[in-house]
């Protein structure tokens, strides 16, 4: 089987290693991080600012829980109250699982397992990063001097009109957003792009690994899904700032409009939070079972189905809205059509489990917890068909249980299967596999113990977002248990983090394919050079490491075959079929991103306290910090 | 020796991809707000709302049909660029600009004075109207300094990159264009 080591044979081989050693190494020290373009690197980046923000989603979320552990509490205050759970949704969704799963898992490892040397726009993929961590950076500093976001994560007007909401708060939810909204932007048309362009040679479309396919799925969502929302927060900050009337009915507005061009992205983001969660287990589960995934032309269809659906199934989240009977009927509808893709990928997974030989270790743990809360929480989400059952339980605990179920069950559990799966690739080391193992079981009962009552007080009737509640009304308990169950869960991640890291620390050497996965990235050693494949290889199958091409791989290394160390090169491929079309100078690392994303959120910063000419300047300047990024061109091959 | 040993077959540039991407989202953009436009008029018994004049027809029509015919010099500019002729390509790209630059003067006089006769701020149809109008021509100006860094690139010759990003800046003024024809096609239906 293909175990590849560094194929460096003859001394010809070898001299091409040393070149690209010398053409793809990243510049040193702080400055070669801020300047960075190499993919991994900026993965890294987004994993550790994603991980910042994570623990402050989940500070936040135990502030509540512990708020609401027992009836009549006053330990945080309303309006703190409001504070806490919008940015708890605004940070778990857009500064959390969106940048975790395509900004650190897929930048780091869609060029890995496409055969590339880096992204098709590495300066793009900078610039992302660092407007990503500016819209985070400025929606905390919100939070710490008391502006941040109160009206929810999804903001409903007029609540969030200057009328009811006349401080800054809205105005940085506005901005923030926006700002979040252009760095997720910029990474879907990377990923297209990038899937698009730069696979290795041969690796047609039906051989694009399923977790590249998830990717693409989550980027064409993203990419169509977020102007919507772009649209919304400009026309509120425009209502609030200039004074239009977007949302205001007595000028011939409407209320509605927020709630329709919010959800037009809201549900497909549902699944664009998934969908690259299913891509994480369809990585996991072959590289457990030792054999190809079930249906696997299925399941990159459903990938896709899954996101296209989702645009259609928007306006079940406004049902209590007093939309048209016709329009309930639809979206309905549409709402049971989704669970079709759903499903085909939940078989696929089930089969390939029973039909191949799975081991039990801890990445495939977390994949069975996952197809659990998954099942679980699409179940319930089924029952959202029943039009009269959504509008009863519509703003209550039982909502908050179907999609965390989702978001934390479908979507977060694969995340750590995929860090302890990917853990020796990207460090070089082994985790430790009982302590994983124990840190799986604990997260699955603390998980379960937090969301699972949270269906039955929703049912009792508790109104989500209500920082108390009166006793006597059977749901103290219930909360209690909750409360709970969300330390259990911090036990269970702490216990995951320390693993992960006394592992990086004492860990045993991984060897460049530890699991023996089928996909590129297996193939090279860990952690992967700066080149990332010493030889751009040329694929056969949708599981290029199980095809023995370690031996044609040094042939080639010697012979000099798509080795292109004469520059810092790679290769473009032809859309479809993945035929060679060209090779491309890429850039190496500029300091351009960083300061361009720091003028732009100084753009931002200067609207929301409303010293617009200020905030021009700062608008002159991205200009020329685009002008001065075009100043470079890349060589002609 | 590099990538000799395989054959090759041409394919657009992932450039030129980029721009699509760019185009993809910009088009939902408009999308919604002209979503939103419609939305406000058929939930509103009169429209325009509030007794406000609907759009004239030729002074709207026609700079924009004008500034549309620029799709023709731009994409006969990436095709000079392609075939190496650097004179024909700057040519091509300074007479739209022409055009560009005139409707854009034009369009700002105008808007200017629309907004001295009825305020973005006087009800929901002004709010959609200028907003939609001012995108429109912020995404104008957009393209307008996508060509003249074009023609400051093109200044010191012809390379890959160059005629890479002659023709995604073409393929941004076809959008660019088409938008601003389902815009004023938007605005004038309140006409009808």
């Amino acid at each position: 089987m293909a175990v590849a080591t560094p194929p460096a044979v003859t001394p010809a081989g070898t001299e091409r290693l040393d070149r690209l050693e010398r053409m793809w190494e990243s510049r040193p020290g702080i400055l070669g991080w801020l300047t960075t373009t190499d993919h991994k690197r900026i993965g890294l980046l987004y994993f550790w600012a994603t991980l910042v923000f994570f623990g402050a989603g989940g500070i936040e979320a135990l502030m509540m829980r512990t708020q609401l552990a027992e009836p009549n509490n006053n330990l945080i205050g309303p309006a703190t109250y409001d504070e806490l759970f919008s940015m708890h949704g605004i940070t778990m969704i857009f500064l959390f699982i969106i940048p975790m799963t395509t900004g650190a898992f897929g930048n780091y490892l869609l060029p890995l397992m496409i055969g590339a040397r880096d992204m098709a726009f590495p300066r793009m993929n900078a610039l992302s990063f660092w407007i990503f961590v500016s819209s985070g950076i400025f929606l905390y500093i919100a939070l710490f001097i008391g502006v941040a976001p109160n009206a929810g994560w999804y903001n409903y007007v007029p609540l969030s009109g200057s009328q009811y909401d006349p401080g800054r708060n809205i105005d940085v939810y506005c901005l923030g957003i926006i700002l979040n909204g252009i760095s997720s932007t910029l990474t879907a048309a990377q990923f297209i792009v990038t899937i698009f362009k730069s696979r290795a040679p041969g690796m047609s479309l039906n051989r694009l690994p399923l977790f590249c396919y998830a990717m693409f799925a989550a980027a064409v969502g993203l990419l169509f899904a977020l102007p919507s929302l772009t649209i919304d927060t400009i026309f509120l900050f425009l209502d609030r700032n200039i004074g239009t009337h977007f949302f205001q009915p007595a000028h011939g507005g409407s209320t509605l409009l927020w709630q329709t061009l919010f959800w037009f992205f809201g549900h497909p983001e549902v699944y664009i939070l998934i969908v690259p969660a299913f891509g994480i287990a369809t990585s996991i589960i072959p590289a457990f079972t030792q054999r190809k995934l079930v249906g696997f032309p299925l399941v990159a269809i459903a990938e896709v189905l899954v996101i296209v659906i989702g645009f259609g199934v928007f306006s079940h989240h406004m049902y209590a809205t007093g939309l048209p009977t016709v329009g309930l009927i639809f979206f309905a509808a549409a709402t049971a059509m989704v669970v079709i893709p759903s499903t085909i990928q939940v078989f696929s997974w089930l089969m390939s489990l029973i039909t191949g030989t799975p081991r039990y270790r801890t990445p495939l743990l977390f994949i069975g917890g996952f197809i659990f809360m998954f099942v679980i929480g699409g179940l319930s989400g089924m029952m959202f068909v029943a039009i009269p059952l959504d509008q009863a339980t519509t703003h209550t605990y039982f909502i908050l249980a179907h999609f965390h179920y989702i978001i934390f069950g479908a979507a977060v559990f694969p995340i750590f299967g995929g860090m302890y799966y990917w853990f020796p690739k990207v460090t070089g080391k082994m985790y430790f596999e009982r302590p994983g193992q124990i840190s799986f079981w604990v997260l699955f009962v603390g998980t379960n113990l937090l969301f699972f009552p949270m269906h039955i007080v929703g049912l009792l009737g508790m109104p989500r977002r209500d920082y108390t509640y009166p006793s006597g009304l059977g749901w103290g308990a219930y909360n209690l248990a909750e409360t709970i169950g969300g330390y259990i869960t911090l036990v269970g991640i702490l216990m995951l983090l320390g693993n992960l890291v006394v592992s990086y620390l004492r860990g045993e050497e991984a060897g460049p394919d530890p699991f023996h996965g089928g996909t590129l990235e297996w193939t090279i050693p860990s952690p992967p050079p700066d080149y990332n494949f010493a030889v751009i290889p040329k694929v056969r199958s949708a599981y290029p490491n199980w095809d023995g091409d370690a031996a044609e791989t040094t042939r080639r290394l010697n012979q000099g075959v798509l080795v292109l160390e004469q520059g810092h090169e790679q290769v473009e491929t032809t859309v479809a079929d993945g035929f060679l079309s060209d090779v491309v100078t890429m850039p190496h690392s500029s300091p351009w991103p960083i300061l361009l994303a720091f003028f732009l959120a100084m753009v931002v910063l200067f609207l929301t306290l409303g010293k617009f000419g200020v905030a021009g300047i700062m608008g002159i300047l991205c200009l020329l910090a685009l002008f001065g990024w075009h100043s470079q061109e890349p060589a002609d091959e | 020796m590099t990538a000799a040993a395989f054959p090759r077959r041409p394919s657009l540039p992932a450039a030129w991809w980029g721009m699509v991407m760019l185009i993809c989202s910009e088009t939902v953009l408009f999308a919604c707000m002209i979503a939103t436009y419609f939305y406000f008029r058929f939930r509103s018994p009169i429209w325009p709302q509030g007794g406000v004049s609907p759009p004239e027809l030729i002074s709207t029509l026609v700079p924009a049909l004008c500034l549309a015919t620029t799709s023709v010099p731009m994409q006969l500019a990436a095709f000079a660029a392609r075939a190496g002729r650097l004179a024909w390509t700057r040519l091509y790209v300074v007479a739209a600009l022409i055009v560009q630059c005139g409707y854009l003067g034009f369009e700002i006089r105008d808007y200017n004075n629309q907004q001295n006769a009825v305020d973005i701020t006087h009800n929901a149809y002004t709010s959609i109207y200028f907003t939609l109008l001012g995108a429109d021509h912020g995404h104008v100006v957009i393209g307008a300094l996508f060509s003249f860094w074009l023609l400051w690139k093109l200044s010191k010759g012809l390379n890959r990159y160059r005629t890479n990003a002659t023709l995604a800046i073409a393929w941004y003024w076809h959008f660019a264009n088409l938008a601003t024809l389902a815009v004023v096609g938007t605005l004038l239906s309140a006409r009808v």
